[in-house]
């Protein structure tokens, strides 16, 4: 091949070298009616040109947007390279955007195709096609329920790519040119458009170059090791950064197989039977894992759980430790060995954990039980630290010091700096290029000698580990000037299994407050097993027996405040449950699951006045919104529980 | 709709339990292809006709002909292999089995390969079961059941049992399929779910379907034609309109004193 | 008192220890039994599972099974023949159980049916009698194949001696219990099986005759009853008495449960492993005759820890 000594700087020239290099080896696996099916490296890059081809024909050109919505599907990280061939720009959105957020994004991306998953996303097109001038057609994967559709403008993505591939077969004229466009790629071309979730304000599209987002996944492969003989499971959101980088970058960069599953229900299922060597989950997934556990060992014979408390019990003293290389006694060891035949590999077994080297989490703090848990019985897992302007890599832990609290070291390549009113700043090898359309925002996020502001507070631990404390911004003070950090004591709600999400007030305040929602299943299966009765959400939120188990943790929270230097001063005082669970769909949370703190604080208004006068109930209204789309009305007593502050510990240190 | 071709009727049927009417003289017929609702308050005899019309019960008096071959009497076995499937109102699955295996089950009749070939899962018989597991797994994709193919059925939540039960009677490629109150104890959500897969069913597979079932507002949205039964009488039968509008049918559910 | 203790709780344990021949030879002897309990088991399971019925008749079935057998060949009939004879009658015999018990009994009282299953006993037990005579009968082992004498190992620090027809017997018991597994698991007819098991309704509302699967289900009791008959047989001699090795299944299917194939299997080897080990180590200390009682009392001695019984199908439903 006349190209393979020239360097791989765009993803359609790495799929072009892998095609040839290792055109055999599995790059895309899907789970399809029950079965997994495999592309090569050779069929997918066929595929992909025979896409890119039939998306030419259709005068998709250098420059253009195409905005993809579904779910993972091999088809669709095609498409996104076929775009890339073209040198157009992949706009990925995320599938359970409603009409109206899908609307702004390709609104303001001015995207010219839509490439869908199925008939549910073809639907909210369509909904919101004569908001969107520019584009003209639409493309789909899965034509289940569409074949009574009016497809002047809309066409299946499988008769494309077969048009498409006809004509690249029988024209060489056309497969040189292919190849020339690929050739042409550069590193410096717009290689995809990832929109920010917005947790404040609307979602701005963040471009990433090319080269550099080839050069940011080589670090880290590097870093991890990864080759073509790994694999992943594909199962987040396309939109997110970290998809795009776990997934797709850094699997084009190794050359490593990238599995979509059957579904989103069956994601447990397929990640056991592909049993990946990389992993990459966001703390409340394996939040929910580890509660699914919880639960099942609730439920299951005297004998096995006294086992698996016994040997868990053993893997939390000893298993880090292991895991970590340090010293550690025999007996203790031969203990962990038996451990790991009777409890911990069939855990990690059942969790599709077996042959996992690396794990990440990212996005969230994750908390140290729940970090720690995970690593005690075997699981390599790691935090990092990033954002979509960095091309996801800030900071990572390093193998052998890993702990909880921090996000690691500066990733290679990154350089770090604390800037004097402690927000962090880098400058990555990934960094974006600009915010699309957004000129002032990008110079807004830019200093003068070209870091990126990340909008974080956080400051550098004596090893020169990173701790992140709260986005800048959001820490604020108490009105007698002690340091506010909601976030931060959010997360240490939120670590206990009953408590799904944590809203903390406080800024210019009395005291700290805090609005919680509980976790239905935890909550529920406590309630069943208390002979606590609930014949609704709201019902079980607003139990006096509830809040009684919700006061317990929320003063475990304060007590470890109390033990923190910094914190002691800002321990929640009054705390209330919501009758509702906060939501994406009615604005509460991001598409990414995080909270929008203003917003709640205005939506309940009453509630917050009600935190803060003294009252022990308050009324509240509020209009939500149900799956089917339609629209009603929550309304209820909410009350109002109180507590006393932890005397702040002297000197010691948390753990 | 009178015009389509009929696949089924019930000619002056008259059902008895010791002495106790729970049909009585009873006619109408199903068209090929239409979503038909058999509705009526409880005790009204539904569920006796469903069981009529797939030989559970022999009626005392009358005629059932299907696909215009007059009835003879015939075990309860064999409804299935003329083409009538059916759920049941208190879902009958089988309980210990896996999803995937209770819809295996309704491909009984369609397996055909020697006994001793499948002892050793060899040659002809392996063909055969990947077969049937390639269209089993076509349902699964269809009732959007993925995720718990492999689960014991037992365990499932009420509503995903109901979807696994029409799963298997789709397993048998029914001509007509007999569904007994398929979204009782169903929420909104799972009630809007099940009306969406009978109406593919029928659309798409052309399967004509017979239906009881309670909620009103369902019925009227799918079916194209009504029965109404009254304490083993036919007081009515005609489209939803028809059936919405006449006197009898007013009083019956409305509860004037019986 | 602390001699009896010293008896009980150390004694046997020392005598294993420094006799491991016997040991062994005891072990060995065990599994060979428990493979046939197990067998003698599953017979009671399979039908069990099918058609509800606690078969009372499961052990005269065996000993019926293989009487046919021996005296159509004492009758002069060739060895192999005769036994392709004894398989056509347990046929017609699941056949006639079909006809004459279980489709006039259907949706009767369980107790009905097992009632009836006692009158299926003595109606095989005059019928064998009346043809065949009462009187013991030789299995003729080397006519079917079945070897003779005994491996003799020197292992252990000792003799440990393997009777041929024991090997042959815990072969084709494995083999049996294999098979069964397969089919049960595996086959269509298997899963008709355990469709029909679970729910007579849904059956036949997908076509599954339940007719025909009592007679397969029968017909499969009655080939696995004269397997065992002949096994057990070829080891003393065939008599009538033999049925009461079918009480022996009992406590198998208490440990088992009744309807759990594993269970069956596994049950068959604790009980037949505990029973040899108890006689041989325990059994002097009572003056003997423990082998009638032990197995019930190892039977009840796991119940105390697992109500439910070894694999016992805990029905998980939802309300």
């Amino acid at each position: 091949m006349a190209n393979a000594g020239r360097a791989c700087d765009t993803f359609p020239k790495l799929m072009r070298m892998h095609a040839a290099e290792r055109s055999d080896r599995p790059a895309f696996r899907h789970k399809d009616r029950g079965v997994w099916r495999t592309w090569s490296w050779r069929q997918a890059y066929d595929n992909v040109r025979g896409l890119a081809e039939g998306l030419r024909e259709a005068g998709v050109v250098h420059g253009d947007k195409i905005a993809i919505v579904g779910a993972n599907r091999p088809m669709l990280y095609w498409a996104v390279t076929a775009a890339q061939m073209l040198r157009a720009v992949p706009v990925p959105v995320y599938a359970d955007a409603v009409a109206d957020e899908m609307a702004f994004v390709l609104e303001n991306a001015d995207v010219k195709v839509a490439i869908a998953q199925d008939q549910e996303q073809v639907d909210k097109l369509l909904s919101i096609r004569d908001r969107l001038p520019h584009l003209t057609r639409i493309y789909y994967d899965e034509d289940r329920g569409l074949s009574d559709y009016d497809h002047t403008d809309l066409q299946s993505l499988e008769s494309l790519m077969a048009a498409g591939s006809a004509a690249l077969q029988k024209d060489s004229g056309l497969a040189r040119a292919m190849d020339a466009s690929i050739d042409h790629g550069a590193a410096d071309d717009a290689s995809i458009m990832l929109y920010t979730s917005g947790t404040t304000g609307r979602s701005k599209g963040v471009v990433l170059a090319a080269g550099r987002s080839v050069a940011a996944a080589r670090d880290t492969v590097a870093f991890d090791h990864l080759n073509d003989q790994d694999s992943q499971l594909a199962y987040l959101p396309l939109a997110w950064v970290g998809d795009h980088y776990m997934n797709y970058a850094q699997a084009y960069v190794a050359g490593s197989c990238i599995c979509c599953p059957e579904g989103p229900d069956t994601v447990q299922d397929d990640l056991r039977e592909i049993g990946p060597s990389f992993y990459f989950a966001p703390p409340r997934v394996f939040e929910s894992m580890l509660t699914r556990v919880t639960i099942r060992m609730e439920d299951a014979g005297a004998l096995k759980k006294k086992m698996f408390d016994h040997f868990i019990a053993h893997a939390r003293r000893w298993g880090e430790s292991i895991l970590n290389r340090q010293p550690v006694p025999l007996a203790a060891r031969l203990h962990y060995a038996l451990g790991e035949a009777l409890v911990y590999g069939p855990l990690k077994n059942v969790l599709g954990f077996s042959n996992i080297r690396v794990a990440y989490t990212a996005g969230e703090a994750i908390g140290a039980d729940l970090f720690s848990f995970y690593r005690s019985i075997g699981l390599n897992l790691k935090q990092l630290y990033g954002q979509t302007e960095a091309f996801l890599y800030v900071t990572a832990h390093p193998d052998g010091a890993i702990r909880a609290e921090t996000v690691g070291l500066p990733a290679p390549n990154v350089h770090i700096r604390i800037a004097d009113d402690g927000e962090v700043q880098f400058k990555s090898p990934g960094q974006f290029l600009h915010y699309y359309k957004e000129a002032e925002k990008t110079a807004e996020t830019l200093t003068e000698d070209g870091y990126v502001k990340t909008g974080d507070a956080g400051f550098f631990e004596e090893d020169g580990q990173l701790r992140i404390l709260d986005r800048a911004k959001d820490v604020g003070k108490l009105a007698n000037g002690v340091i506010f950090a909601p976030k931060y004591i959010e997360n240490k709600l939120k670590f206990f299994p009953n408590i799904k999400e944590a809203v903390a007030f406080g800024d210019q305040k009395d005291f700290v407050t805090a609005m919680l929602n509980i976790e239905l299943t935890a909550v529920g299966n406590w309630a069943e097993r208390n002979g606590v009765s609930y014949a609704s959400y709201q019902e079980l939120a607003g139990h006096p027996r509830v809040y009684e188990l919700i006061k317990g943790h929320v003063d475990e929270v304060n007590a470890a405040l109390a033990r923190e230097p910094r914190m002691a001063g800002a321990q929640i005082s009054r705390f209330l449950i919501l009758p509702k669970e906060l939501d994406a769909d009615d604005g509460e949370l991001t598409r990414t699951q995080k909270v929008r703190r203003s917003f709640i604080a205005e939506r309940y208004a009453p509630l917050a006045a009600g935190l803060y006068d003294g009252s022990e109930i308050a009324d509240i209204s509020t209009e939500v919104t149900f799956e089917d789309g339609r629209k009603g009305v929550i309304s209820g007593r909410v009350r109002i529980a109180d507590l006393s502050p932890h005397a702040p510990a002297s000197k010691e240190r948390a753990a | 709709m009178s015009e389509r071709e009929t696949l089924l009727s019930v000619s002056n049927v008259s059902l008895s339990f010791g002495g106790v009417k729970a049909i009585s003289d009873v006619s109408f017929n199903i068209a090929k292809g239409e979503i038909r609702a058999i509705i009526g308050p409880n005790g009204a005899g539904k569920t006796s006709m469903l069981n009529v019309i797939n030989g559970f019960y022999h009626p005392q008096q009358g005629q059932i002909s299907f696909n215009g071959v007059m009835r003879k009497r015939m075990k309860p076995y064999e409804a299935a292999s003329q083409g009538i499937a059916r759920t049941f109102q208190n879902v009958a699955l089988f309980k210990g089995m896996s999803t995937l295996d209770n819809i295996l089950a309704g491909r009984a009749l369609k397996m055909h390969k020697s006994f001793f070939w499948q002892m050793f899962r060899y040659g002809p018989a392996l063909d055969e079961e990947i077969e049937h597991r390639k269209f089993c797994e076509e349902i699964i994709d269809f009732l959007e059941i993925e995720h718990i193919r492999k689960a014991p059925v037992g365990s499932l939540p009420y509503g995903l049992q109901k979807r696994v039960e029409l799963g298997r009677a789709l397993a048998m490629e029914p001509t007509l399929l007999l569904l007994d109150e398929p979204m009782a104890g169903m929420n909104l959500e799972e009630k809007q779910d099940m009306s969406r897969f009978i109406i593919d069913v029928n659309q798409h597979y052309g399967t004509t379907v017979a239906l009881i079932e309670h909620d009103i507002g369902v019925v009227m949205d799918l079916s194209d034609r009504i029965v109404v039964l009254e304490y083993g009488h036919k007081i009515a039968d005609g489209t939803p309109d028809e059936v919405k509008s006449d006197q009898k049918v007013i009083d019956a559910y409305l509860g004037v004193a019986h | 008192m602390m001699h009896l203790l010293y008896q009980i709780f150390i004694d046997p344990f020392v005598q294993m220890a420094g006799a491991p021949d016997l040991l062994v030879q005891t072990l060995w002897e065990g599994f060979v039994g428990g493979m046939l309990y197990a067998l003698i088991a599953l017979g009671f399971v399979l039908i069990f599972k099918a058609s509800g019925v606690f078969n009372f008749a499961q052990g005269i079935m065996m000993v019926f099974a293989a009487l046919t057998m021996v005296g159509l060949y004492e009758k002069g009939v060739p060895a192999p023949l005769a036994l392709l004879l004894a398989i056509g009658v347990m046929y017609l015999l699941a056949v006639a159980v079909e006809r004459l018990i279980l489709r006039p009994l259907v949706n009767q009282p369980d107790i009905m049916l097992f009632m009836a299953t006692f009158g299926l006993t003595y109606v095989l037990i005059g019928v064998g009698e009346l043809i065949f005579g009462g009187s013991p009968k030789e299995v003729p082992t080397a006519q079917l194949g079945l070897p003779k004498g005994a491996y003799d190992i020197h292992a252990f620090g000792g003799l440990v001696s393997l009777q041929k027809i024991d090997i042959a017997a815990a072969l084709i018991a494995s083999i049996m219990v294999a098979a069964l597994a397969v089919f049960f698991q595996k086959t269509r007819i298997g899963r008709a099986l355990r469709a029909v098991a679970d729910d007579h309704q849904a059956a036949l509302s997908v076509g599954i005759s339940l007719n025909q699967i009592w007679v397969i289900v029968w017909f499969t009791a009655g080939v696995v009853a004269l397997a065992t008959g002949i096994m057990w047989g070829a080891r003393s001699d065939v008599s009538f008495s033999l049925q009461v090795i079918a009480l022996k299944a009992l406590p198998v299917l208490i440990l088992g449960g009744f309807t759990s194939v594993p269970g069956a299997i596994v049950g068959g080897l604790i009980i037949g492993i505990g029973e040899k080990l108890g006689e041989f180590y325990w059994g002097p200390l009572v003056g003997g005759g423990i082998d009638s009682w032990l197995a019930y009392a190892i039977a009840l001695a796991f119940l105390l820890f697992k109500p439910e019984g070894l694999f016992g199908e805990k029905i998980i439903e939802r309300i």
